[in-house]
């Protein structure tokens, strides 16, 4: 009211800059996390290391000894990491010195390995996220995951059609199988109340223990073989890598590109789909929603089945395109990495999709730090660095006030997921 | 005791809320502030009741400096506050409330109830309230929690109360029984800021009256030396109009009839029964009465949002009884919801998208990639400028307007349809009177226009300004559908349950 009358003092241009730098906004927030990340994890490896502590133990003798003995010990190990995870340096080096193809696969290879992992988890957070979006709290992403996965290999067990159509009938299967059991759970929800998170972490429980019982039945088990695998999805029902011809390590495959579109689709349905508009509008303010004549049990029943879709097309997408037949673990930590994912992206695709290759990076980078560092630093090292980054941009407001950044009212209110996350 | 405000100014950010405000109140005076919403008065309270720091400017009591940092402070320099909202626990009794915080122990730690109530009796008999102390408060009616709020705040020995906005939450008769208490606290030295946006009570009861507009005083004045309209004009800065300009009402064929209508709210108590009125095209039926007699409940029923329990809401002959919201939105009922925070918008999200809210179906804001944004964000800007919702564009957020202008989004969005009948809950609750005036004309143009209108409000004053017709409720019951022309004391009467002796119309 008063703002047109009382100005700010007039300020240089570098200095307004300045200013404009330090307004909190999530990339801030993003670069600061993981700055704490690899601060904490530096502190870590200096612990974990004996040579290293008792070099501290003579630190009044040689401080600088001590100071660089640490530093080029962090510095190695991130170097690893950042090198296992996105690109080698050395390899780039022989490529621009020599290009050819066995030099390109060398430099595609730790980014090649990295979007691998990410790629059903893009897709996962994605199906989480539009829960969220809508405050509903899909926790059986496990579950959802393993019966997209199944119904994929069934498949591809029981049809043998040319690959386009066979991935296509997969596709189909794992997304109706996804968005069927997480539906069941919208319906419950929307017709008697029962709450969405112990439906869905039921569904987990079961849909493990019926897998168990699956991979033992004659369908899905190799005949005379017992160690819980199995039968492989055929060649036909793979979804093809795109860079082996360069190198047959490149396990990068059309999973990833698919999961590229469903980006782009989620980003349509929220900014431009009427579905989309009203889950968001029935996330944001159910009372309103109905005011303006939206059905909640409508949005509710849909918002849960294209988040268990997504969860099930994630699920075909790791056993089609990475491990290609099914043991009893196949739905592993899925469902709760998506939660996660989805957190760190803040229910944003662009953000998940990110989010998930992040994941990625410190997946790949973490087992390359373990293997190329002397002192083989641990793996679930990068684990903690994961750990400490997602607690921290789950937290903006520590992060602006650790850093005295300009506070921006706009970040806490930006998860829209009604206060679950 | 003598309070004396110098040179306050409260910056946030880059608006600046209060801005050298000097203020003085003597001892055994009514002091109203009166201003808009946003000119600076709860500001300027919560300073001095210390839930703010002021950037600049001291506060002065009995001529010396001293400094408040807390509402403890405010207490023991025997500053009291009674809020607009009541901080009372409901399950508790009146006692106990006015204990709460400074229980009397003896011994320690055993509450004294004795010396509790003895002394609440004492301190009500002495400012002439009659109060049960032992009377739980969710049981009492509003007027009597509020003089449960002002026992408290007597009870620290205040002898400065501020009060809020105290008469927006009261009956008529309620009001004049609580114009007595001011009175005798008036009396017995104590002195009264008294904050409200209501005219003919500053003139009633007030012996300064300081006007703020944008964060500053802009006079003081005193009721001998002006009128309803000096203080309207001073508030806003320009001429308010505050009669509602219309001609007389034409009525046309029957829109709405609602027939032997009950519904339960959702404890499952019937709190509308047995309501039956006609609503014609190009008339204005303003239902009045104390909030909480069913006027909620009616609405819900009218729009589609609480299913009646029995009766029949026929629009234009069709009987809208059980179908969904949509149903209702779609054969041309708008709702300006009584809550507009929580039932009108979704505060997160831009202008121009509230204002589409329940247009989603309509096919000018699709093109064939689905939500046209263009369309959308033009319909925004375009009902931005026609009704004058101040903000910098139609992207900004809905929450970040003011009251005024969020309930403008509201009737843009409903008026923008095309509309049988408009049924507005508290049109202009919380509005500063610019906007009151806005909102009025915009009621009545739509009238004019031929869509039947249902107002329900519990201001008297809008009622009678707006009103072709008045149905009074009370208890779920309408008490009788008079003109617009009969008494405020009829009307108070009817709204405190006594019968119609004539229902006219």
């Amino acid at each position: 009211m008063t703002t047109s009358e009382i100005r700010p003092p007039q300020i240089g241009r570098i200095m307004h800059f300045a200013l404009r730098a330090r307004q909190a906004n999530m990339f801030l927030v993003l670069l600061f996390s993981l700055l704490i990340g690899l601060v904490f994890g530096g502190f870590l490896i200096i612990l974990t290391t004996p040579a290293l502590m008792s070099s501290w133990g003579h630190f009044f003798s040689h401080p600088g000894a001590t100071i660089s003995s640490s530093w080029n010990t962090v510095w190695f190990a991130y170097e690893q990491l950042f090198q296992g995870a996105l690109v080698n340096f050395h390899s780039l080096r022989s490529l621009i010195d020599s290009p050819s193809k066995t030099n390109l696969a060398n430099v595609l290879a730790p980014l090649s390995g990295t979007l691998t992992y990410a790629t059903p988890l893009i897709v996962a957070g994605l199906g989480l996220a539009v829960g969220f979006r809508s405050s509903l709290f899909n926790i059986g992403g496990q579950g959802q995951v393993i019966v997209g996965g199944v119904l994929a290999l069934l498949v591809s067990i029981s049809f043998n059609l040319p690959p386009f159509f066979q991935v296509s009938l997969e596709i189909i299967a794992a997304v109706v199988g996804g968005a069927l059991v997480a539906g069941l759970a919208g319906v419950l929800k929307a017709y008697t109340g029962a709450h969405e998170v112990i439906v869905t972490m039921m569904t987990n429980y079961t849909m493990v223990l019926i897998l168990g019982y699956l991979l033992i039945t004659s369908v899905f088990a190799r005949p005379g073989v017992h160690d819980g695998a199995s039968k492989a999805i055929e060649v036909s029902g793979q979804l093809p890598y795109f860079l082996s011809h360069l190198n047959s390590a490149l396990l990068l495959n059309f999973g990833f590109p698919i999961a590229f579109a469903m980006v782009l689709v989620v980003q349509w349905f929220f900014n431009r789909s009427k579905t989309g508009f009203q889950l968001l509008m029935v996330g944001q303010n159910p009372d309103a929603a109905r005011v303006a004549g939206i059905s909640s049990r409508r949005s509710i029943i849909i918002c849960m089945a294209l988040s268990g879709a997504l969860l099930g097309l994630a699920g075909m997408l790791k056993i089609t395109g990475v491990d290609h037949l099914a043991t009893p673990n196949f739905g592993g930590s899925y469902g709760f990495d998506a939660i996660t994912v989805a957190l760190l992206g803040r229910n944003k695709p662009w953000g998940v999709f990110f989010g998930a290759i992040f994941f990625g990076v410190m997946f790949t980078g973490g087992a390359a730090m373990q293997a190329f560092t002397p002192t083989n630093i641990q793996f679930s090292l990068s684990q903690v660095i994961q750990a400490v980054v997602v607690f921290c941009v789950a937290t903006p407001a520590l992060v602006i006030e650790a850093f005295r950044l300009r506070d921006g009212a706009s970040l806490v209110s930006t998860n829209g997921s009604g206060g679950w996350v | 005791m003598k309070l004396e405000l110098r040179g306050i100014t409260k910056r946030f950010g880059s608006m600046t809320a209060n801005s050298n405000v000097n203020l003085v109140v003597k001892p055994g005076e009514i002091h109203c502030l009166l201003g808009e919403n946003g000119a600076g008065k709860s500001t300027l309270m919560n300073i001095l009741y210390g839930m703010l720091t002021p950037d600049e400017g001291q506060i002065l009591i009995d001529d010396a400096v001293v400094t408040i940092r807390d509402p403890k402070d405010a207490v023991a320099h025997g500053i009291g506050m009674v809020h607009q909202h009541f901080m009372l626990i409901p399950v508790f009794d009146v006692a106990d409330n006015v204990i709460l915080g400074s229980e009397p122990v003896k011994p320690w730690p055993v509450i004294d109830y004795k010396t509790a109530v003895t002394n609440l009796l004492s301190l009500a008999e002495q400012y002439g309230f009659e109060i049960d102390p032992r009377a739980t408060v969710e049981n009492l009616p509003i007027g009597t929690q509020q003089r449960v709020e002002i026992l408290k705040a007597l009870s620290h020995d205040a002898s400065i109360l501020i009060l809020d906005e105290p008469t927006a939450v009261l009956t008529p008769q309620e009001t004049d029984a609580f114009m007595v208490i001011l009175r005798s606290l008036k009396e017995s030295g104590k002195s009264i800021i008294f904050i409200t946006h209501k005219l003919r009570e500053v003139l009633e009861i007030a012996d300064v009256i300081t006007v703020m507009r944008l964060g500053e005083i802009v006079g003081n004045t005193t009721p001998s030396e002006t009128d309803e309209r000096g203080l309207a004009t001073m508030m806003v800065g320009r001429e308010v109009n505050l009669v509602v300009d219309k001609m007389p009402s034409t009525p046309g064929d029957v829109v709405l009839q609602v027939k032997d209508l009950f519904v339960e709210d959702e404890r499952g108590l019937t709190s509308v029964k047995g309501i039956s009125f006609d609503v014609r095209a190009g008339e204005i039926l303003a239902v009045a009465g104390v909030q909480g007699n069913g006027q909620t409940e009616l609405v819900e029923a009218l729009t589609g949002m609480r299913r009646p329990s029995s009766g029949d809401v026929i629009l234009n002959n069709v009987n809208l009884h059980g179908e969904a919201v949509r149903k209702f939105l779609d054969a041309g009922i708008g709702h300006v919801p009584e809550d507009r925070q929580r039932f009108g918008l979704v505060l997160s999200l831009s202008i121009s998208d509230n204002l589409v809210l329940d247009q989603l179906d309509d096919s000018k804001f699709h093109n064939r990639f689905g939500r046209n944004l263009k369309a959308i964000k033009l319909n925004g800007e375009q009902l931005r400028k026609e009704f004058d919702i101040r903000s910098q564009s139609s992207d900004e957020p809905v929450g970040a307007l003011s009251g005024g202008n969020q309930q403008k989004v509201v009737m843009a969005r409903e008026l923008s349809r095309e509309l049988k009948i408009l049924i507005c809950s508290q049109p202009t609750r919380g509005l500063d009177v610019g906007s009151i005036e806005f909102m009025h004309r915009q009621i009545v143009a739509i009238r004019d226009s031929g869509v039947a209108v249902i107002i329900v409000s519990s201001e008297l004053d809008e009622v009678v300004a707006l009103g072709d017709r008045i149905a009074v409720m009370f208890d779920g019951a309408i008490q009788g559908i008079v003109p617009p022309s009969t008494s405020r004391e009829d009307l108070g009467l009817l709204m405190a349950g006594a019968r119609s002796r004539e229902v006219s119309a």
